[in-house]
């Protein structure tokens, strides 16, 4: 039977005063908040709350494969695992995993490969197991942006970090950083994420409709919101070390 | 303690034994005391009612889901309320990805029948139109840290996220169910409080709220979920064995420990109005 | 033969860490500059090469890191010193094995890393030259060669005898403070941080010994043995370590944990 109340939205995505319905501008960033080193059982881990998005990622690895027959005799694999909380989504996902988490874990480990040194871990395995406890619009690009914190916690050699965003148009104007709702009712949406380390593109996707004009400005203002965002991930790598740092101290050299 | 792998080095073993033949645990605490708790309700914006729970290093992360569905048919003017549980992989490299193994079973049942018994969950209540439509309510407890004792955890968790509930009320229209712009809550949905007491056994040491390397190591362990006055549902696991005196010693004490930890917790402070 | 009262316990600290690595986070060079994957460290490529932890970019014109950690610079290299990491197995370190698994030709151990590590019954006993140690005259014929017989569950100090990418690293018990653990308990820390409990020349080790009045045995796989005469001094020393762990980064450590210490003693009521 339907659900008592219907996940219905209003026409217009902009208020009377221009600006979205969560009060942002166009290209306004939601609050992020990112932590490192949450999950003391895992090599490596983070946590991040985007929005009303909350998701944990951690790593395991390098560590043997299991199954064995998917190891590689020249290089190590990565795996993703992208799960999805019953509770994280207005009408309740199955706990099994479906084939939206099963090519969204794709999608990520492609994003993510390129920064990781895989050639010179044969015939192990790294897994990155994220999970979704609340869903809120962009999720996947907040997962891939999580989960390259947790790779940088493991301490495994990285390239650089991958930074991701969901970027969007709605009623006719593009925009930044979608909110659900915006990613359910609008007219585009543009999940990207960059490698920092040769500033390309490691993930893009693209459902909806745009011309040549507004994929171009589109992509240009994905950067902007992607250096942005890269900032909060270098600050929280950071921050836990730093504050300890400055708590102590001493008469030494600060270089 | 090191990393946790299946294999439990012996001398880990023999050193958490040794010390509790003298009556230390190996962090401080006393044979009958809780690790720290934190509670946290209304965690989750897409849930009808959540909760986050840490017990010690412990986390557990439970949402509720409601759905609206045909009753059935023995008690065709109650609703449902279903309990399921997640060992995350992120929670331990112990746990692997797969559907539900026997510890996710387990901590998921003990939950469900420590309310289930306790007169907790209102199911008539949960009911819109006898026969047709009834509220069927989904909790899922989510393990987000493995550091022992999810029973514990799971259980405050689950009774936490049923209290804060909010959940659209519907009623029955011309045969459809149609919503009545309020909320159903923790007031109506929920009425007794069970908490559940686990408890583990090495050699002949019963103590409280196992920690990682003790449940590791334990032999036995027992959780006795309780009301104020009365034993609600009792499951024992592992190969150690309880005496008949033990049981009735634990009976005692769970009661005034679950009394105790509801009133510390304030666990009433959750419901919703 | 078994060696576990043998040479006391005592040498086995300042004899083997003293030996160990430099304390890399104590060293003049390294600065308490913190720098992230992908940070660059320096744009003169003319004068610098990578060394650990970084790498050129692919016009060679910057030097980045690789991992989060402090920024070092050793004559013209620049190096990154790891503050998170996983172990690899090198030949030559000591390391603490957990038996998981034997069979007749070899034990299985845990060691943290990313294979298990193989403990072959030859490399457990003390043979030299064929003739079992200790047998004047030659052995009795009912005597059993792998006199060093470990179960599942054994905490053994191991030496790493060989390790490469392709094979499963070997090990061996045979060696002075090597052999199965009967007693203690052991503790796991970060591997990058294990030359910070060592401290320069064995600085930090002798004094969280001194200090704690427990016999501590430092391994490179991240893995501390550890005895103290009760648990209240075993849980000092645990709290200590896990302290160095978190401050491994900044300076004055030493003098700071030596403080720590005596104040938790007092704190405590230990002595």
């Amino acid at each position: 039977m339907p659900l008592i109340i219907k996940d219905e939205y209003p026409e217009k995505l902009f208020r009377e005063d221009g600006k979205r319905l969560d009060g942002r501008d166009k290209h306004e960033l939601r609050p992020i908040k990112m932590e490192v080193g949450v999950l003391e059982n895992a090599d490596g881990s983070a946590y991040i709350e985007w929005g009303n998005n909350k998701i944990y990622a951690a790593v395991y690895g390098p560590r043997e494969v299991h199954p064995h027959h998917l190891a590689k005799p020249d290089r190590g694999i990565l795996r993703v695992f992208y799960r999805m909380a019953t509770f994280s989504v207005f009408d309740r996902k199955r706990p099994a995993p479906g084939r939206r988490e099963k090519e969204i874990s794709m999608v990520i480990t492609d994003c993510l490969e390129p920064v990781l040194f895989l050639e010179l871990y044969p015939g192990t395995s790294f897994e990155v197991y994220i999970n979704v406890m609340d869903a809120d619009g962009g999720t996947r690009c907040a997962c891939t942006t999580v989960a390259a914190l947790a790779l940088a916690d493991a301490g495994i050699p990285m390239r650089s970090l991958v930074t991701s965003v969901a970027m969007g148009k709605i009623d006719g104007e593009i925009i930044t950083d979608l909110s659900g709702i915006e990613d359910k009712a609008g007219e585009a949406d543009l999940p990207c994420a960059m490698t920092w380390f040769n500033e390309e593109l490691s993930l893009l996707q693209f459902d909806g409709s745009m011309d040549l004009k507004e994929f171009s400005e589109c992509l240009t203002l994905a950067k902007d919101a992607l250096t942005k965002i890269h900032e909060i991930q270098l600050e929280t790598l950071k921050k836990k070390y730093i504050e300890i740092q400055e708590e102590h101290k001493g008469g030494e050299k600060e270089k | 303690m090191m990393n946790i792998k299946r294999v439990i080095s012996t001398i880990e073993k023999n050193y958490i034994l040794s010390n509790l033949k003298k009556g230390e645990r190996i962090d401080g605490r006393d044979l009958w005391e809780y690790r720290d708790w934190t509670v946290k309700s209304d965690v989750i914006a897409s849930a009808e009612g959540s909760a986050e729970v840490t017990l010690g290093k412990t986390k557990v992360i439970t949402g509720l889901k409601y759905d609206v569905g045909t009753p059935f048919p023995d008690l065709p003017g109650e609703g449902v309320c279903t309990f399921m549980a997640e060992l995350l992989p992120l929670a331990s490299p112990l746990f692997e990805r797969g559907p539900p193994n026997e510890q996710s079973i387990e901590l998921a049942r003990v939950v469900d029948r420590g309310i289930r018994h306790a007169d907790c969950v209102q199911t008539k209540k949960l009911c819109i139109k006898e026969n047709e439509a009834v509220y069927i309510l989904f909790v899922d407890i989510y393990v987000i840290n493995y550091s022992g004792n999810l029973i514990d955890a799971g259980g405050v968790s689950a009774l936490t996220t049923l209290l804060s509930s909010h959940i659209p009320e519907g009623k029955w229209v011309d045969g459809k169910v149609e919503w009545t712009g309020k909320y159903l809550t923790g007031e109506t949905i929920v009425n007794e409080l069970p908490m559940v007491v686990t408890y583990g056994k090495i050699g002949d040491i019963i103590f409280l709220d196992p920690s990682l390397p003790e449940e590791l190591v334990c032999e036995g362990k027992i959780s006795i979920s309780v009301t104020e006055d009365k034993i609600t549902s009792i499951q024992k696991s592992g190969y150690a064995t309880f005496s008949i005196e033990e049981i009735e010693m634990l009976s005692k004490k769970s009661m005034e420990i679950g009394n105790r930890v509801k009133k510390e917790l304030n666990i009433e402070q959750y419901r919703t109005k | 033969m078994e060696h576990e009262k043998d040479e006391s316990i005592e040498e086995t600290i300042t004899d083997n860490n003293e030996t160990e690595e430099i304390d890399e986070f104590d060293e003049e060079e390294t600065s308490r500059e913190l720098v992230v994957p992908g940070e660059v460290l320096t744009e003169d490529t003319k004068n610098f090469l990578p060394g650990r932890g970084s790498i050129f970019n692919k016009d060679r014109t910057k030097i980045m890191s690789l991992n989060i950690g402090l920024k070092q610079i050793n004559k013209n290299y620049i190096n990154v010193i790891p503050l998170r990491g996983f172990y690899t197995p090198r030949p030559g370190d000591k390391i603490i094995a957990l038996v998981t698994d034997k069979n007749p030709v070899k034990y299985r151990c845990d060691i943290n890393a990313k294979d298990e590590g193989i403990l072959k019954p030859k490399n457990t006993n003390t043979i030299k030259r064929g003739k079992p140690r200790g047998f004047r005259g030659g052995a009795p014929d009912n005597y059993d060669n792998s006199t060093e017989k470990y179960d599942i569950g054994d905490i053994l100090i191991v030496k790493v005898l060989s390790a490469d990418r392709l094979n499963k690293p070997e090990l061996t018990t045979v060696g002075k403070y090597l052999g199965k653990r009967r007693d203690g308990l052991v503790i796991s820390i970060d591997p990058p941080k294990i030359p910070r409990v060592i401290g320069r020349s064995g600085s930090m080790i002798k004094m969280l010994k001194n200090l704690t009045k427990c016999n501590i045995f430092v391994t490179q796989n991240g893995r501390i043995w550890l005895k103290g005469e009760d648990i209240a001094h075993e849980r000092l020393l645990i709290d200590a370590v896990r302290k160095i762990e978190k401050e491994a980064h900044t300076v004055g450590l030493t003098d700071r944990m030596s403080e720590y210490i005596e104040n938790e003693k007092k704190k405590r009521g230990i002595n």
